[in-house]
């Protein structure tokens, strides 16, 4: 057998109070596509860093071993030059930058002191055509969507010469149609010999794609399997370390029993992104029962996210419509309104709109809630606030050493059950759920969905967007799809297929 | 606690009584009671001050008007009371109530047209210092008429021994008893407290802390008006970013701005609040300032922008918004004024003073920066 490419043997990190990696053992062959499977916080992202360079030499024990020496990798720079290029969620793309000043930041092709600007164009140009992208090298890549950035990204580090190329989470923002063109791009690479670590949630993609799988929890490697050998179940049982059975814990008719009163009525609403632009949600209505999950589907820039801030008051401006809210209007309202009159949202985007990083735990669960805990003259009761956040960071079981935490030292479950339990905390009747279970493990999807249930069954009503369609369709009593800014169809539970959901997001509801 | 974090709590006492060491082997004069009362008035000027641009700077924020702003409020007090024939009260309300107007005007231009605060009060530096000449014509306008007034005892009243002593006994049981019933309310709802004997210590240490400060200034001319104002001011700050909504509000939108909005928070009239505050701040340093100068003339003011920033910083308190302490703005200003004392008493050069402050700026930045990170 050849030398694996890449080795890593023993390998244990440290944090203060924290082993995040202990004996991990992990070989990377030649050509393959080797999927990194585990919950959030079983040391996927470190282990990345370790390869990366970004955790340098000396900060861990154990050994890595490329092309069978010994790698001390100080800086970035050194793992780069090994070949190995890491692709983090946070894309390392200078927004206001061109699409070629970015596949040639930090070493533009030059002539003289001079950049050669025609150089890189051309180079540039060449590049692009591989990867199948249209682009003018000229645009700024701000104007990109997310799956193209995620392609430049991959560009960048094929022009680099890559050997290795490490994805982390690569599909989590993307559209299937995206994820597909992402896929096929991978294959293509890996025929050409291009190793790849492949980073996901998504199992169905790590099937897709993966030649083999090594799973990880609890900061410990605890098998490599091959993928023609392994099935979904098993990978989830080694991830979790326990058998799930049902994916999906919301039970048929889970809303049945006497039809109970709409908490949310939206008549033909119409909203603009801002004041005299044109209409981009147009003519939507649709009821919203208590105890009830009604679930919203389409494809990206359908205007899910946009219809949530709407509503909570967070974007648009309202050309038209009525929304009621538990019998009232809800015309032009504050998200402080909002969540005064029973709604509320917890945003897809939790590390920018969800939580204050730098603060505590407790800080973020109260934050909405302050009001609750206010006395005569303005002062707050910080003896009841923190009774009240340590029962939801027990019930939410938040895994943190106490609310005392700092939220951004949080993985990404446990940063989604803060930002829930802040959302809950203000004891909303409508909760508005954005992607609640974006880029978390399938343990904490599943308390999520617990949660999703024992909200309903408290007579709460919830609007689930997500991008997954079997979530969408395993969580939700009625499902609306939508479509350019417009419905797209409604269907029942009984009526959910994949087929039916995936035509009415691309307008074709009376085709299916 | 890790020594890491060990060393950066204790930075700023260990960075005090450095300078204080210093000072006091160079110029033994440093620790005479008299030089200690001085520094003690200084200190409260500027630490006031600094308490303001506290909330500001919590905010993510900026406010460059405040050392004309000082100035000028301290001016329209001062042509009121003697020139208009005033009574000082009203003189000192009228242009407190200015101060509040103008920086409502300024958080509203800042937060509802979306200029940025940088900008903003940069050209209020600059309009107020205009305003400020106009009003006092350029020239010098004493803040004492004939005869004593309360604004000219601003700064020369000093309260008896008696009284200073009396106050101390008053505050130490007000801050027992506030203390004691924090910790009766954290028994009855279940959590934690300090044990008895820790809290003991507590107020034993406290009370120890406050007559030991009374006694000094006693040595001297007793407790100085400027020094219960700060006192005031600091417990005001602390009461408000630590025990109400507002203040945590301030942190939050300092940490997160888009977080703070969708969180429910009213961030528009929190910042415009806290420009409000910061006004307030600005006036009652104006007036101490003017006061502490005799008259009002147009230097009065000059660079004390830059000397509340720099302590808020010296103090810990992130530019960048979300993070810093009362405590930590207290030892700021005292470090700061610390530093400018002795320069003062040892006779340095004004041009080597401004060396010497710009140059703790940066080490304090860049200690807080090496200390801070992960």
């Amino acid at each position: 057998m050849s030398v694996p490419l890449l080795e890593v043997h023993g390998l244990t990190k440290r944090f203060p109070g924290v082993t995040a990696l202990s004996n991990v053992n992990f070989t990377l062959a030649r050509g393959e596509i080797h999927a990194l499977c585990g919950e959030n916080g079983a040391g996927k992202s470190t282990l990345i860093k370790l390869l990366g360079g970004i955790y340098p030499h000396g900060s861990y024990e154990g050994e890595l071993r490329v092309d069978g020496k010994t790698a001390a990798f100080h800086r970035i720079r050194d793992a780069e030059h090994a070949g190995i290029a890491v692709i983090t969620q946070e894309f390392a793309l200078v927004d206001e930058l061109s699409v070629a000043e970015n596949i040639f930041l930090g070493r533009a092709p030059c002539r003289g002191f001079c950049v050669d600007w025609l150089e890189m164009q051309k180079r540039a140009v060449a590049l692009l055509k591989d990867f199948g992208l249209a682009l003018p090298p000229e645009t700024p890549v701000r104007e990109l969507g997310i799956g193209q950035k995620q392609l430049l990204e991959i560009v960048r580090a094929m022009d680099k010469k890559s050997r290795v190329l490490v994805l982390d989470e690569p599909t989590a923002a993307l559209t299937e149609q995206e994820v597909e063109v992402l896929l096929g791009h991978l294959r293509r690479l890996r025929a050409q010999g291009t190793t790849c670590i492949y980073i996901s949630h998504k199992l169905d993609e790590v099937f897709a794609i993966a030649d083999r799988i090594t799973i990880l929890r609890d900061g410990a490697s605890i098998t490599t399997l091959a993928t023609r050998d392994a099935t979904v179940p098993l990978v989830i049982k080694h991830m979790v370390g326990r058998e799930i059975t049902d994916l999906f814990p919301r039970k048929a008719g889970a809303s049945a029993g006497p039809p109970l009163a709409d908490v949310l009525s939206v008549r033909r609403l119409s909203v603009a992104p801002a004041h005299g632009k044109p209409a981009f949600l147009r003519d939507i209505s649709f009821d919203l029962r208590a105890g009830e999950v009604l679930g919203f589907g389409g494809l990206m820039g359908a205007g899910r996210t946009e219809l949530l801030m709407h509503l909570f008051g967070a974007w648009g401006h309202r050309l038209g419509g009525e929304v009621m809210l538990r019998g009232q209007p809800h015309p032009h309202p504050s998200p402080g309104e909002s969540i005064r009159r029973g709604l509320v949202l917890a945003s897809e985007d939790r590390r920018r709109y969800g939580l204050i990083l730098a603060q505590e735990i407790g800080f973020n669960l109260s934050l909405s809630s302050l009001r609750e805990f206010t006395r005569a003259g303005g002062r707050l009761d910080l003896p009841a606030e923190q009774v009240r956040n340590q029962h939801f960071f027990g019930a939410l079981r938040v895994k943190a050493p106490g609310q005392h935490t700092r939220a951004g030292t949080l993985s990404g479950g446990n940063q989604q059950k803060v930002v829930l339990g802040k959302a809950l905390m203000t004891g909303p009747s409508v909760v508005l759920l954005d992607e609640p279970t974006r880029g978390i493990d399938v343990g904490a999807k599943l308390e999520v969905y617990e949660l999703i249930n024992r909200l309903t069954a408290e007579g709460r009503a919830v609007i689930l967007v997500s991008s997954e369609l079997p979530e969408l369709m395993g969580m939700s009593d009625r499902v609306i799809m939508l479509h350019e800014g417009a419905v797209g169809g409604e269907f029942a539970r009984a009526d959910f297929t994949q087929e039916k959901l995936l035509a009415a997001a691309m307008g074709h509801a009376h085709a299916a | 606690m890790n020594a890491r974090t060990l060393l950066k709590n204790l930075s700023m006492p260990l960075a005090l009584v450095a300078i204080w060491l210093f000072f006091a082997l160079k110029e033994p004069a440093f620790l005479a009671p008299r030089n200690l009362s001085q520094l003690m008035v200084d200190f409260s000027i500027i630490g006031t001050l600094a308490l303001g641009m506290f909330l500001i700077l919590l905010t993510g924020q900026i406010d460059l008007s405040v050392g004309s702003g000082v100035g000028l409020i301290g001016g329209i007090a001062a042509v009121l009371t003697v020139q208009y024939g005033w009574p000082a009260p009203a003189g000192l309300a009228a242009a407190f109530l200015v101060a509040l107007l103008l920086w409502a005007l300024m958080g509203t231009l800042i937060v509802k047209e979306r200029m940025p605060s940088f900008i903003i009060t940069l050209a209020g530096l600059l309009i107020f210092k205009g305003l400020f000449w106009r009003v006092i014509h350029s020239s010098t306008v004493s803040v004492k008429g004939v005869e004593e007034n309360l604004y000219s005892m601003i700064s020369t009243y000093y309260l008896p021994a008696v009284t200073g002593a009396g106050l101390a006994v008053a505050v130490v049981l007000l801050v027992a008893v506030v203390q004691w019933r924090a910790r009766a309310a954290r028994i009855a709802h279940g959590l934690p407290a300090f044990s008895a004997q820790r809290a003991a210590l507590r107020f034993v240490l406290m009370g120890a802390a406050v007559f030991g400060v009374v006694a000094g200034f006693n040595q001297s001319r007793g407790l100085p008006m400027t020094f219960l104002i700060l006192t005031a001011t600091a417990a005001a700050v602390y009461f408000l970013t630590q025990h109400t909504p507002f203040g945590r509000y301030l942190y939050a939108i300092g940490g997160n701005e888009e977080a703070a909005v969708l969180s429910g928070i009213n961030v528009n009239r929190v910042l415009i609040g806290a420009y409000v505050l910061m006004g307030a701040a600005t006036a009652v340093t104006g007036f101490m300032q003017t006061s502490y100068q005799g008259s009002s003339s147009t230097t009065v003011g000059d660079l004390m922008e830059l000397d509340a920033i720099a302590a808020c910083v010296i103090g810990g308190t992130a530019l960048k918004g979300g993070r810093g302490t009362v405590w930590g703005v207290l030892f700021g200003a005292l470090i700061m004024t610390s530093l400018l004392n002795g320069m003062n008493l040892m006779g340095v050069t004004p041009e080597m003073k401004y060396i010497a402050r710009g140059t703790v700026l940066a080490l304090a930045v860049w200690l807080d920066v090496r200390l801070g990170r992960t």
